[in-house]
Order: structure tokens, then sequence, then C-alpha cells
């Protein structure tokens, strides 16, 4: 059991913000998020700032200090966290390990990402990596696992579009979520195919977005109401043992596992759930990891709509990666500010009933037909 | 084949290098003679004990375990569409990311067997041409 707890939360809506730099979505997120929880800058011991692609994008380095600079926020330590996809949720790992170290009592974590740049093209793992030169762009890495898994358990094209309705009708009733008209089935599996067996809308939708947390010691969140415990904050990075089984992903079954037994649960005990649906095959996959359902049957789950809002155990109820959108260095943070959100009762038409206990788990990163890296990050009221 | 020769591979060390009109190219990999563990690419280092690695080749057959066709955007002047995978290699039982033929997409299964191939294939991040290794499927399979 981990002794950190947040109290603070603030994000802006995911979507297209040409005219908003990385600084200033960042700035908006963090002072939004120490607004929720009452905190002046000067009572921040220490910042953490990500970002996937600032460096790669736009040539900017260190841009935590400028995002913190613009709150007035100084002289204590900050570091800037790029861990591909978990970059977000990484930096919440950081703070809570130095709130758990007693090194900080209060630390402030923001992700910001551009993403709607010209050219941006499909997203890889970079140029100097040996699969990037044989042609690996993200979204293959995970149609392998998809067609693999179709291949030796029966998941369907139509349980994969049913990850995206779902998500999609979830996303409808998040107002922080980029694409929000609900889709069907048949729209899903019409649209134009990317890399197979995934069409455009089983691919996680790039966006422009930032957010944020405050992270405190539990002595200090006790007198707070809407403070929310974090029961444990992991990170595993991939074993890269060859060969890799693409559809019982170590990785990820070794990252729930962790998760679980530092938390002290089980999958039983979950009431909400927020995953790196990046692909429609990523969200069936991370159900059998998390041991939602039995290996193999994730298709299924989320056929019987048990993962749905009002099902058995809710996923991605803020409408995941594939409808809230994907800028890289937030989404992590994002993912944890919907179960802090679930979890204090205010996610409004969203609102899992009586949800006391919520995991948000993301991934980031391919290599050797592995992850770079999975966090998980369980929550308790 | 003699413009096949003058040109680059896509990553010194991956594959035999050409004329491939009398000899199949073969994979390039690693191994560990302490550890016997077989790589893909050949590292510097044993993963297991540090040492240093011997170069080997990891021969020229194997069977797909999974692979898609990406259509659209391709990186770095590949064709559109053009097709990836995961195959199981005969000699090392490494499994290894690779290109798959391009001409042969419609024939793709999981279980089918393949052989290099190592042709000019896309270039590499400033537009010059490279040699690429890709498999194909064995004739007859």
């Amino acid at each position: 059991m981990s002794s950190a707890a947040v109290i603070g939360i603030g994000m802006i809506p995911f979507g297209k913000h040409p005219d908003r730099s990385i600084v200033d979505m960042g700035a908006e997120a963090a002072f939004l998020a120490l607004k929720d929880a009452g905190i002046k800058p000067a009572q921040v011991d220490a910042c953490f700032f990500a970002s996937g692609f600032a460096a790669r994008l736009f040539g900017d380095m260190t841009v935590g200090q400028h995002v913190f600079w613009e709150l007035g926020i100084n002289r204590v330590p900050m570091v800037n966290v790029e861990n591909a996809c978990t970059s977000g949720s990484t930096a919440f790992y950081l703070a809570c390990n130095m709130v758990n170290a007693g090194q900080a009592d209060i630390v402030l974590v923001a992700g910001a990402e551009k993403l709607y740049v010209p050219e941006l093209g499909l997203i890889n793992s970079g140029e100097t990596e040996l699969e990037t030169q044989l042609g690996l762009v993200a979204s293959a890495g995970f149609a392998l696992r998809a067609i693999r898994h179709m291949n030796e358990f029966g998941t369907t094209p139509q349980q994969l579009a049913q990850v995206a309705v779902k998500n999609r009708r979830h996303g409808n009733l998040n107002p922080f979520a980029q694409f929000r008209e609900p889709i069907t089935v048949e729209e899903v599996l019409n649209s134009p195919i990317i890399v197979e067996p995934f069409t455009r809308l089983q691919c996680c939708p790039n966006a422009d977005g930032a957010a944020a947390a405050v992270v405190c010691s539990t002595s200090m969140a006790k007198k707070l109401s809407r403070a929310v415990n974090v029961e444990a904050a992991i990170l595993c990075t991939g074993s890269y043992e060859n060969p890799q089984d693409l559809t019982h992903w170590e990785t990820d079954y070794r990252a729930c596992r962790l998760a679980y037994e530092k938390a002290g649960i089980g999958p039983k005990d979950l009431d909400v759930v927020e995953c790196h649906d990046a692909f429609t095959i990523s969200e069936i996959l991370h159900y059998e990891a998390l041991g939602l359902c039995r290996k193999g049957e994730g298709g299924k789950l989320v056929e019987k709509g048990e993962t749905a809002l009002g099902g058995r155990i809710p996923v991605n109820v803020s409408g995941g990666l594939l409808s809230r959108g994907h800028p890289v260095g937030a989404t992590g943070v994002a993912q944890i500010i919907e179960i802090v959100t679930q979890l204090r009762n205010e996610a409004g038409a969203r609102q899992v009933e009586g949800a006391k206990v919520g995991l948000a788990h993301c991934m980031g990163g391919d290599k050797a037909a592995d992850t770079k890296s999975c966090t998980i990050v369980v929550l308790s009221v | 084949m003699e413009t096949t020769v003058n040109i680059p591979p896509v990553v010194p060390g991956i594959f035999t290098l050409p004329p491939y009109d009398q000899i199949q190219p073969k994979l390039l990999g690693g191994f560990c003679p302490t550890c016997h563990r077989y790589y893909f690419p050949r590292p510097k280092y044993c993963r297991g004990c540090l040492g240093q690695t011997e170069e080997i080749s990891l021969g020229s057959k194997g069977v797909i375990y999974s692979f898609t066709v990406i259509r659209r955007k391709p990186p770095l002047g590949l064709p559109e569409p053009y097709s990836v995978g995961y195959v199981d290699l005969e000699e090392s039982g490494l499994r290894v990311f690779s290109l798959l033929d391009p001409a042969a997409i419609a024939q793709l299964r999981i279980g089918l067997k393949v052989r290099l191939v190592v042709e000019p294939l896309g270039h590499d991040g400033h537009g010059e041409p490279r040699l690429r290794p890709y498999f194909t499927p064995i004739m007859g399979d």
C-alpha cells in the first residue's frame, strides 16, 4: 500500500487546439489541478512534466520548466519525462514514489501533447531502430496481435468493432472527449482500412491536450474530503524474451499481477477500469491480462456488454483513447483523472454507481515484440 | 544484380551480402557460446552473461507466426500497401519481425512456409535506396 493520495485534477478538452502551444495547454491543466486541490504554487515541493513528442516535433526541451514557470513555481526539483504512451502515468508514478519516500509532501504532475501537426504519419519507435527500418509502425504491432488472436481464439471483426462502439458511446457522455458522435459496428467496419484488420475507427485518434494532477501524502490528504488514495502505482518494462506469445502478453500480465499484489486486491474488487485502448485489440488483450475474463475470451466479454457502463466491470467509461483521443504525454494522466472523478462520484452521466476502487492501465512503445513500458495505478476511496 | 550490389543494406550486418544470383541470402544474427542463446540482430553483448556474441547465420527459412498489411502512409518509401509479420526461423527458433513480400500479400496466412529475399525496397531517412530483407512464400507450400 502506498502513502500517496490525489487531491487535485485538471484537464482541458482533448481535440484540435491549433492556436495553443504545449506550454499553454499544460499550464492551464496544471492551474486547474492546483485550483481543484486548493494548493498555492509555493506549497508545491516538486514537479514532473510528461510529453512524448515535444522534442521530436517541435525541438522543445525541458518543457516542464516553461509550464510550471507560468504558474510561478520555481526553485523546487522539476523533471521532464518521456516514456512513450506511458509518459504521463510514469510522471505520476515518480510523483507517488517521491511522496512515498518522504522526499516531498506535494507534487504536481502535468502531461501535454500537440499531435495535430502536418505530415505526422504513422507513429513509430524512432528511425534508428531496426524494426522501424523494417516497416514497423505502432498500429502494425497491434494488428499482428489482433490477427493472431483471431486465429487462435476465433475473435471476430465484429467483436473488435464493439470495443470502438462501446467507447464512443461512453465518450458521448464525456465533455472532454474529442469524438462524441455515436457509431455503429457497421460504420466501424466500413471505415477505411489502415492496417489489417484495423479500420480507421479502430485506431485511436491523435489529439492535442493536457492533463494534470496533484499528489500528496495521505497524512495531508486526510483533511480533504475529495482526496483519493493511491493503493499502488507500478511500472514494468518488457522482458523482451524471444519468442514472445503475441496473445499472452507476459509483460502485461506481469504488470497487472504486481499491481494487484501491491494494492492487496484482485480483479473482482475493481469497480471501474481505464485501460490503454490504443487499438480495439488492445482493450481485449488488457481485459485478459487484468483477469477480467479468461485468456482468449476478451472478445466475448465486450460482446456481452460486461465492460459497458452499467455492465459487470465498466472499462473506459471516459471514452478511452479511441474516443477521447490520444495526446500521448497527457493520456496517462487523463486516465487517472477519470478514475479519480469516478471515485469522487463526480462523473455525471457516465458515473459508475458506487465506485470505490478503480484502476488505470497504460502501455507504451514497441520493442522486440514486447512493450517498453506498462504502468498501473490502483486508486480507492 | 549490378544495381543490387551497389545499394547498401538498410542496416549493416543483418543479412549476407550480394550477389544473390548463385547463393541464397541468409539472415545474420548473434550467438552466445556460453548461454547458447540466439539473437537477431546480433547484440554486442549477450544479455544473459554480458559475454561477446559470435556472428551466426540464422538461415533463410521460417514459418509465418502472424502478419498484417499496412494500407496507408507507408514510411521510408515502402510500397503501398506493404506487409510485415513475425516469422519463426527454422534453425534457431527465433521469432523475428520482418517485411513480407509486397507482391505476395494475397497469399499470406499464419503457418505459411517462407524464405528470405534481399532486394532494393524503399529508402533510408534521406531518400537513398536501400536493400531490405523480406520473406516470400516458398513455391508449392
